[in-house]
């Protein structure tokens, strides 16, 4: 967990360099509208030394200051668009990179996480990461450059004014560092826990209808009062030590005015001290504190994409680029042959090796079914060839050529595949099966859905085939979903046809259907499939059981 | 704006600790302007060689800002984890009552997650809405007053320009926020579903070469996200900037009245500087204004809505005998939706095993959403025990069925807190007993913190099989007589969906057992099959 939250940090700190160079111009807009405000003061106190002094009024003093209002406004409309602009390049940035690095990992992800927890994280903690860009980064570039520059102009105007200033200004990050070592340390080590008391309400929700299901309502509603209450004594006391940095901010401003005020108010009194330096000196220290006041309320978004950071490192790192040899050429009508030489893989150490010296040889053109208990090595057997995993020893051959020398883009164009549950994407039944091929003629989309018998259940659809389906779509049937599956694979015409226990979550009619348009679809590929189910086993061809990662029983396959 | 008033009203409990909030803050702001305003009064009066008592009133203000400041920090935040806790117990406990139940019967993930973002919409309410609102009404007023002795024309100057800060642009940033919230949403849902589509196909993705054109379409979708925040803040910089506009002329205002006496000038002039600052906070509070009613209108929907199935006045005491009975059900789920059950009739004895097959779609859910009053059926009765349903209590019912299904949670906690929702009194004797016969005991057993082993997000740190085989355990830990299991072993391979079976048949003996599946691997002992077509039940040979 420590070293999590080292890892999350120092991810924090790269992508706070990076965000950097963005943040500059809000920054520069944000010194800018600092001059402006400096400038008003100078008028305004010219004007009001005026009133008190009974002299002339300066009106052209009075033009620059209603001037100057509006270039600020100006100026802060410039430097809030920048700080979007900022936000949404950091956030832009960050997505792409978080996406890359899942796509690359692929799907042996699957096998450790949840798709929800990782699109939460590619797409919600990413979000989150825009308070950094768009408001931390500038205000703690502002937070010493706004100060030190009103402080110089007040110096030019009085050294006392400066002095004053100055020290006041220094009183907030000493008053913090003394204040805040204890915060910091406690916020730190509640975090956690607070997080976790958050996210047992958001879990609790989740899973509400368990519980009420459970006839357990009443009792969790009780049991969240009670972390709620718990949760709130916890940050209460975090909280009591952390307002007293805060405060700091609020003496260090009201020791300024004060003393500021009771200086002048000497020496005025008779050391010929200026009413224009005295007021002038005052209305600076808005503008002097002002950075600093942005920058404690920025705070919050750090603490937010520190948050966000932490479920953001976990994404698995970029894989270096395997180096790829020549890719090999296939001539469809030949098809493929697969061979394994000795493989041996392994997922997890603890758990022993998933593949165990397998070898086993089909010629192109045939079909092969691997049975064997879960956790033989079935599904491993799938991954190896579609390139997910790489084997730890041994060769996978393919029409004699080793797979680690195929090029990703040449390996995925020979095979397609059929899983046990199709992911069906958002939008027409249509898209999804032009998505094995999206450069297919709408004709050929048309004749892989009338071969995959899609066509038969779309009919009865309110759409047709462009019905929408997946997410927040019509639903269809597992039965129909593997249809557009093999509609998806018939329309690949991939000459190496994988299936990983295409039928186990069918009911028996629907299973025969389904295989009888997988034979169809097997018609001249060479074909191999993953099953346990016995209708599945009547699929013909060669046979290989596997067990511990072993082939126990070969029929043809030697 | 209703129902963040309804929201309101469901804290008046909390009433003195958030009004004392408001009066420490308002406390605090009449501090800081007296600060400034002396401040500023004290260099003037030196120069009119005014005698006034001001460097002392400043040397208490300091201080008494400080020192409000802090404790408005404080007391305002104590009241509103208060308030928050509440708003949450409450919608938990109105949204159990009313359509919770039947969200275990359809995913809902994205329903959830947007109610759960609701909720912490509602989370800023008291802190970031009401307080600044409060503070700025009350600076409004008294601004204007102090202005209106330096003049009585800067003094309506100077109310009409802060209440268009105050009120005005507010309002207009709320209803803008309002409006441009849907497209929001909208466009951040279509991220999240083109993410959410990648990552669950990454297999897909991968067999078919598809990475680049996915990324490409996350890509759009971002930039089309990205392109309404982009308006949205675009509208709320300008609505800052009107705001420091308006406080720029209050100013403004105040100067231009060459005749009034100097030092009530300078005060007044230092005064609408330092008013200025805690209204610069509006227009931002606005936007939370806004998104916070939209998100309390979709919260009391839910948590409020009519319960589909009204609790009876006297509910009937469901007896100990527990014969489960389908009578003649007529049922379906909306009047414009098609019957699934037409004169189902059906029975579990008390004690028997059976499994009640069908097709997809066949309405074999549903059956068990009757049972557990999820549902009512329009014609026919449900009886337990010999009691009709619709006599007894919810969680009467519930408490003598427990039910598993493929949606069945598996909470992030620990094994322990996952088992107890099924018997919260179990001994640690009872929960070993539980985990064994659902075999997983020593699965348990060689975890290093056993118990006490946190299961993770929706069970992610456990594989489907060891989720399901704890799910069963719970079942088996609660003194339900009736196990109804829905597709308990779906997502599971062969070999351990037959080692589940047969560790059930020993495991609910002396229990009714209500299988529900689309076919039998044969390890199960049944005492009867029925299958379901045509929206009624036919008994076939066990």
């Amino acid at each position: 967990m420590q070293d999590t939250k080292k890892a999350a940090r120092a991810w924090a700190r790269q992508q706070t360099r990076q965000g950097w160079r963005d943040a500059m111009p809000v920054a520069g807009l944000g010194l800018l509208g600092t001059i402006a405000a400096v400038t008003q003061a100078f008028c305004l106190a010219a004007w009001l030394a005026a009133a008190l002094t009974h002299t002339a009024f300066p009106w052209a003093a009075l033009g620059a200051f209603a001037a100057l209002a509006t270039v600020r406004a100006a100026l802060q409309v410039a430097a809030d668009r920048r700080a979007f602009t900022a936000g949404a390049t950091g956030r832009a940035r960050l997505r792409a990179d978080i996406m890359a690095r899942l796509l690359a990992a692929g799907p042996s992800l699957l096998r450790t996480r949840h798709s929800a927890e990782l699109a939460s994280a590619a797409v919600d903690q990413v979000e989150a990461m825009d308070g950094l860009y768009a408001r931390w980064i500038p205000a703690s570039m502002l937070a010493i450059a706004g100060p030190l520059l009103v402080a110089i102009v007040a110096g030019i105007a009085d050294r006392w004014a400066a002095a004053i200033l100055l020290l006041a200004g220094l009183l907030v990050p000493f008053g913090q560092a003394i204040a805040g070592i204890g915060a910091a340390a406690a916020s730190r080590g509640q975090f956690l826990a607070l997080a976790r008391l958050q996210a047992r309400f958001l879990d609790r929700v989740r899973g509400i209808a368990t519980i009420v299901l459970a006839g357990r309502a009443e009792d969790e509603a009780l049991s969240l009062a009670r972390a709620a209450d718990e949760l709130r004594r916890r940050t209460m006391r975090v909280l009591r030590v952390a307002f007293l940095s805060s405060a700091m901010l609020d003496c260090a401003m009201a020791a300024a005015l004060i003393g500021l005020a009771l200086h002048y108010r000497h020496a005025l009194l008779g050391h010929g001290g200026s009413p224009f330096t005295a007021l002038f000196a005052l209305l600076l220290v808005p503008e002097f504190f002002a950075p600093l006041r942005a920058f404690a309320a920025a705070y919050q978004d750090r603490l937010h994409a520190t948050g966000a950071a932490e479920a953001l490192v976990d994404v698995p790192a970029m894989p270096t680029a395997p180096a790829t040899k020549a890719a090999i050429r296939t001539v469809e009508a030949h098809g493929v042959s697969v061979a394994f030489q000795g493989v041996k893989l392994t997922w997890d150490a603890s758990r022993g090796p998933a593949l165990d010296g397998l070898s086993f040889v089909v010629p192109a053109g045939e079909v092969l079914v691997l049975a064997g208990p879960s956790g033989a090595g079935k599904s491993t057997v799938i991954e190896l060839l579609l390139g997910f995993v790489r084997p730890d020893e041994g060769r996978i051959l393919l029409n004699g050529a080793d797979i680690a020398d195929i090029v990703p883009q040449a390996l995925s164009q020979l095979t397609a595949w059929i899983g046990q549950k199709p992911t069906l994407f958002a939008g027409t039944i249509l898209d999804n099966i032009r998505f094995a091929r999206p450069g297919a003629t709408a004709a050929e989309v048309q004749e892989a859905a009338r071969q995959a018998r899609v066509t038969d259940f779309a009919t009865l659809l309110p759409a047709g085939l462009l019905t929408q389906i997946g997410e927040g779509g019509h639903g269809l049937s597992g039965g129909q979903a593997q249809r557009v599956a093999i509609a998806r694979a018939f329309l690949k015409n991939a000459p190496l046809l994988l299936l990983d226990e295409p039928t186990s979550h069918l009911d028996p009619a629907t299973e025969a259907e389904v295989l009888a348009s997988l034979r169809r679809l097997a018609v001249g590929r060479t074909v191999i499939m993953a099953a346990h189910s016995a209708a599945a086993h009547a699929f013909g061809g060669r046979r290989l059981d596997l067990r511990n990662g072993k082939a126990i029983l070969a029929r043809g396959v030697a | 704006m209703r129902p963040l008033f309804r929201v309101l009203y469901l804290w008046r409990h909390r009433a003195p600790g958030l009004l004392a909030g408001i009066a420490v803050a308002l406390a605090s702001v009449a501090a800081g302007l007296a600060l400034m305003a002396l401040s500023g009064t004290i260099v003037a009066a030196v120069l009119v060689g005014a005698a006034i008592a001001a460097p002392l009133w400043l040397r208490i203000a300091g201080p008494a800002r400080i020192v409000l400041r802090y404790v408005e920090r404080l007391v305002s935040h104590g009241a509103t984890f208060r308030a928050i806790a509440d708003l949450r117990v409450w919608f938990f406990r109105g949204f159990s009552a009313r359509a919770a139940g039947g969200l275990g019967f359809r995913p809902a993930g994205d329903l959830l997650s947007r109610l759960i973002a609701d909720i912490e919409a509602l989370d800023g309410l008291y802190l970031r809405i009401i307080l600044p609102l409060a503070a700025a009404l009350f600076v409004v007023p008294a601004a204007a007053l102090l202005a209106a002795r330096v003049s009585v024309w800067s003094g309506a100057a100077v109310f009409l320009l802060f209440a268009a800060v105050a009120v005005l642009l507010p309002l207009l940033v709320a209803r803008d926020a309002g409006r441009t919230g849907v497209g929001l949403a909208e466009a951040a849902g279509g991220l999240r579903i083109a993410a959410l589509d990648t990552l669950t196909g990454l297999r897909e993705v991968r067999a078919f070469g598809a990475e680049a054109r996915m990324q490409a379409e996350i890509a759009r979708r971002e930039s089309a996200l990205i392109g309404r925040q982009r308006e949205a803040a675009i509208h709320v910089a300008w609505a800052n900037a009107a705001a420091l506009l308006c406080g720029q002329f209050a100013l403004l205002a105040v100067l231009a009245a060459t005749s009034a006496p100097p030092v009530l000038m300078v005060a007044c002039a230092f005064l609408v500087i330092a008013a200025f600052e805690p209204m610069a906070l509006l227009p931002r509070a606005g936007v939370s204004a806004g998104n916070a009613a939209a998100a309390a209108a979709r919260v009391l929907e839910v948590a409020e809505a009519t319960p589909p199935m009204p609790e009876p006045l006297r509910p009937i005491r469901v007896p100990a005998s527990f014969t489960l009975r389908f009578e003649d059900v007529q049922f379906r789920w909306a009047a414009d939706a098609p019957k699934v059950f037409d004169g189902l009739s059906l029975d579990i004895p008390q004690g028997a095993h059976v499994a009640l097959l069908g097709p997809s779609g066949a309405g074999k859910s549903t059956l068990a959403a009757l049972a557990l009053k999820v549902a009512a059926p329009q014609a026919g009765r449900v009886t337990l025990g010999g009691v009709d349903l619709s006599a007894t209590a919810a969680n009467d019912v519930r408490r003598r069925i427990a039910w598993l299904s493929q949606t069945t949670h598996i909470f992030d906690d620990s094994i322990r807190n996952n088992l107890l929702l099924g018997r919260p009194d179990a001994t640690d004797a009872d929960l070993w007993r539980a985990l064994d016969r659902a075999a997983i005991g020593d699965w348990v057993g060689a975890l290093p913190e056993q118990l006490e082993t946190w299961l993770g997000e929706g069970g992610a740190r456990v594989s489907g099989g060891q989720g399901r085989r704890i799910a069963l355990a719970r079942a088996l830990l609660s003194e339900a007589p009736i196990l109804i299991l829905d597709e308990p072993c779906a997502g599971l391979d062969a070999e351990t969906e037959r080692a589940f079976f047969t560790t059930l048949n020993s495991a609910a003996i002396g229990r009714s057992v209500l299988l529900i599946a689309h076919r039998l691997t044969g390890a199960e002992k049944l005492d009867r099959i029925w299958r379901l077509s045509n929206g009624t039940a036919i008994a076939a040979a066990a």
